[in-house]
């Protein structure tokens, strides 16, 4: 029993790594661009579109894992300058641009794609024995993998110089475009980042979830309630409330369903942004 | 003709349009339509709540969806349990979801702008799932059916809403009742105290309007209107079910309310008509039309913020040019530009305080 609800943690654990990608990409595309973006979600799922029909078409798993998040990087840049770029003034609209643009995805897929629920088999198979029980070791990969990711992300944001320009930009758009940061080009190399993100947590994910055109909208709460809690534009705090909420998620889930869970993680998010709007874990802002 | 007389001629060619209906469109040999029209005039009043929200106060509300869905149960619940008629599950309805909004309401008009959107889906979205979970009460994503009450029945007269004309024009009847009510009260005090808030919120604080009331006393009567849809929409296809109160209809709500034009009133009635009426003919042919729904979606608000009202103001400006300046058609178009802008700022201002 024990063993149970240990490997039910273990699973928001590998879950709560790979959304703790997915969920940076929109907290920086937040942070930098001050658009919440509702289209998050469905880039995820056109990650696990995306690797299962590369996957299939070169035989080669991890070929398609490499090909994703370039892919992605290029969706985001297109997307950037098409729809995003010319209705950023709106700000308050940007909402229903990309639920627009949510919508273009989702039915787009499944227009291409079908709309059919598949299956990835696993590219690493075998388990291991853990906690008692057996194992996927595919699982185990994807966390190992998600946070490497991770820390090469922020390295990137701390050791590169766009790394540097993009935390410069976000912290003083003004300062940054006097001092010869190129702020549009950031913006637009955000937009494509964040993107890229959310399509290689959708090729990680891909094997251990259905994929189909409508993963987004499950994604997305999460996502939002990774970023909420962590405190909207704070990154650390992003993958540490990530991590929190998934393993929460499992452990409640050992007991009760799991809509009972997501309802917990939820008003657990009303509380935090009620109480302390700029997040759990307080320091830099945005 | 001013610009004033154009537009009252305008409404009553709509008023006159919808009355209509269910003669016309039998002679044309669809009275399929009727129905159709029926269900625009339904939803529209979920558009309308947005764009209490949005074009009257400056709050983007992605959770309407929740009170059509307490509206819905209300009306369908108060049917099955304690046998109320037409009208009394219609009042049901519309006080839960009142109800409903007071309670949400409380805590979300404490936020504004993106907290505002995310705190009204993050509500949409625990009451979902509750009622998702709830199955012997709400029967989850299947619902519940029930069979419609008589809408009249004295004596010898009774009206039902199996006959496809009384259903009309009794919806009709219903959402004319509450667009009255709503252009009653934005042009009451009140209403100049929403679009004062909307406006700019310090100003309006510092003039002596209690911002967060005004929020919501709105938040609570946008709720009403969504509630009104939701129990409408329950008589109109005898069934009340979870899957309504997810985001994505709150989400269509929203680009109804903005094709149509936020911060006019009628606006968001034909943004509904319009999206409603292409979805009926692109679906016959393509069924991925939620596609182009989404492109049109992008494509107003990059071109056309402010939807249909404001490409029929600026007509009205040409056709008018320069007659009357000044009237008070003028003024609340040019209210209506800065409505962007000045969301923003409010929001700036406020999240900052």
């Amino acid at each position: 029993m024990s063993g149970l609800v240990l490997a039910l943690a273990v699973n928001g654990l590998v879950w709560g790594l790979i959304i703790a990608l997915i969920a940076l990409g929109l907290s920086i595309i937040f942070g930098l661009l001050d658009i919440i973006n509702v289209a998050h979600g469905d880039f995820f799922m056109l990650g696990t579109v995306v690797v299962l029909v590369l996957a299939t078409s070169t035989g080669s798993y991890w070929l398609a894992l490499l090909l994703v998040p370039v892919i992605g990087l290029g969706v985001g840049l297109i997307l950037e300058r098409v729809i995003i770029r010319p209705t950023i003034r709106q700000a308050s609209l940007t909402i229903v641009t990309t639920f627009g643009l949510s919508m273009m995805l989702q039915e787009g897929v499944r227009a291409t794609y079908g709309a059919q629920p598949r299956r990835m088999a696993a590219p690493i198979e075998g388990t291991i024995p853990l906690f008692g029980i057996d194992y996927d070791v595919y699982r185990i990969f994807a966390a190992a993998f998600a946070t490497l990711c991770l820390i090469a992300f922020f390295l990137f944001l701390t050791r590169t110089k766009l790394g540097t320009w993009i935390r410069a930009v976000r912290h003083d758009p003004e300062t940054a475009t006097a001092l010869g940061v190129p702020v549009a080009r950031i913006c637009a190399i955000t937009f494509g980042l964040g993107t890229a993100m959310a399509l290689l947590g959708g090729a990680i994910a891909a094997p251990i979830t259905t994929v189909e055109f409508r993963t987004g909208v499950d994604i997305l709460p999460f996502c939002f309630m990774a970023v909420i809690i962590g405190g909207l534009g704070n990154l650390q705090g992003t993958v540490a409330a990530a991590l929190l909420l998934a393993v929460m998620e499992g452990l409640v889930t050992s007991v009760t369903d799991p809509t009972i869970a997501r309802i917990v993680s939820l008003g657990f998010m009303s509380v935090v942004l009620l109480v302390r709007p700029h997040g759990l874990f307080s320091g830099a802002t945005r | 003709m001013t610009a004033v007389a154009i537009s009252r001629a305008a409404l009553i060619l709509t008023v006159a349009a919808l009355l209509a209906v269910p003669t016309v469109l039998p002679l044309l040999g669809s009275p399929f339509w009727i129905d159709v029209v029926a269900e625009i005039l339904i939803w529209s009043l979920l558009a309308a709540s947005v764009n209490l929200l949005l074009g009257y106060v400056g709050l983007l509300s992605f959770g309407q969806a929740l009170y059509f869905g307490v509206g819905m149960y209300g009306a369908a619940l108060s049917v099955i349990h304690w046998g109320a008629g037409f009208w009394g599950g219609l009042a049901v309805g519309v006080v839960a979801a009142m109800i409903m909004a007071a309670i949400a309401g409380s805590v979300a008009v404490r936020l504004t702008w993106h907290y505002f959107a995310i705190i009204t889906v993050v509500f949409s979205l625990i009451l979902y799932f509750a009622a998702m979970s709830a199955k012997p009460i709400t029967g989850g994503d299947d619902g519940i059916s029930f069979s419609v009450p008589d809408v009249v029945s004295l004596g010898g007269l009774k009206l039902s809403l199996a006959d496809q004309s009384v259903q009309y024009y009794t919806i009709l009847l219903v959402v004319a009742g509450f667009y009255g009510l709503f252009s009653i009260i934005v042009r009451s005090p009140l209403g100049v105290r929403f679009m004062a808030v909307r406006e700019n919120d310090r100003r309006a604080a510092l003039v002596g309007i209690n911002v967060y009331v005004t929020r919501y006393v709105a938040f609570v009567l946008a709720g009403a209107l969504a509630g009104a849809s939701g129990a409408l929409f329950a008589f109109f296809g005898r069934y009340a079910s979870a899957s309504y109160m997810f985001y994505h209809v709150s989400g269509e709500a929203v680009v109804w309310a903005i094709v149509g034009g936020a911060g006019s009133l009628l606006g968001p009635l034909f943004g509904t008509g319009l999206l409603i009426v292409f979805r009926e003919v692109i679906s016959t042919f393509w069924e991925h039309y939620l596609f182009v729904v989404g492109a049109i979606t992008v494509l107003v608000v990059m071109f056309a913020p402010r939807g249909l009202a404001g490409a029929w103001n600026d007509a009205l400006q040409v056709l008018t040019r320069s007659k009357d300046a000044g009237t008070s058609d003028t003024t609340a178009s040019s209210g209506e530009q800065d409505l962007a802008k000045s969301t923003t700022d409010a929001t700036r201002g406020g999240s900052g305080a």
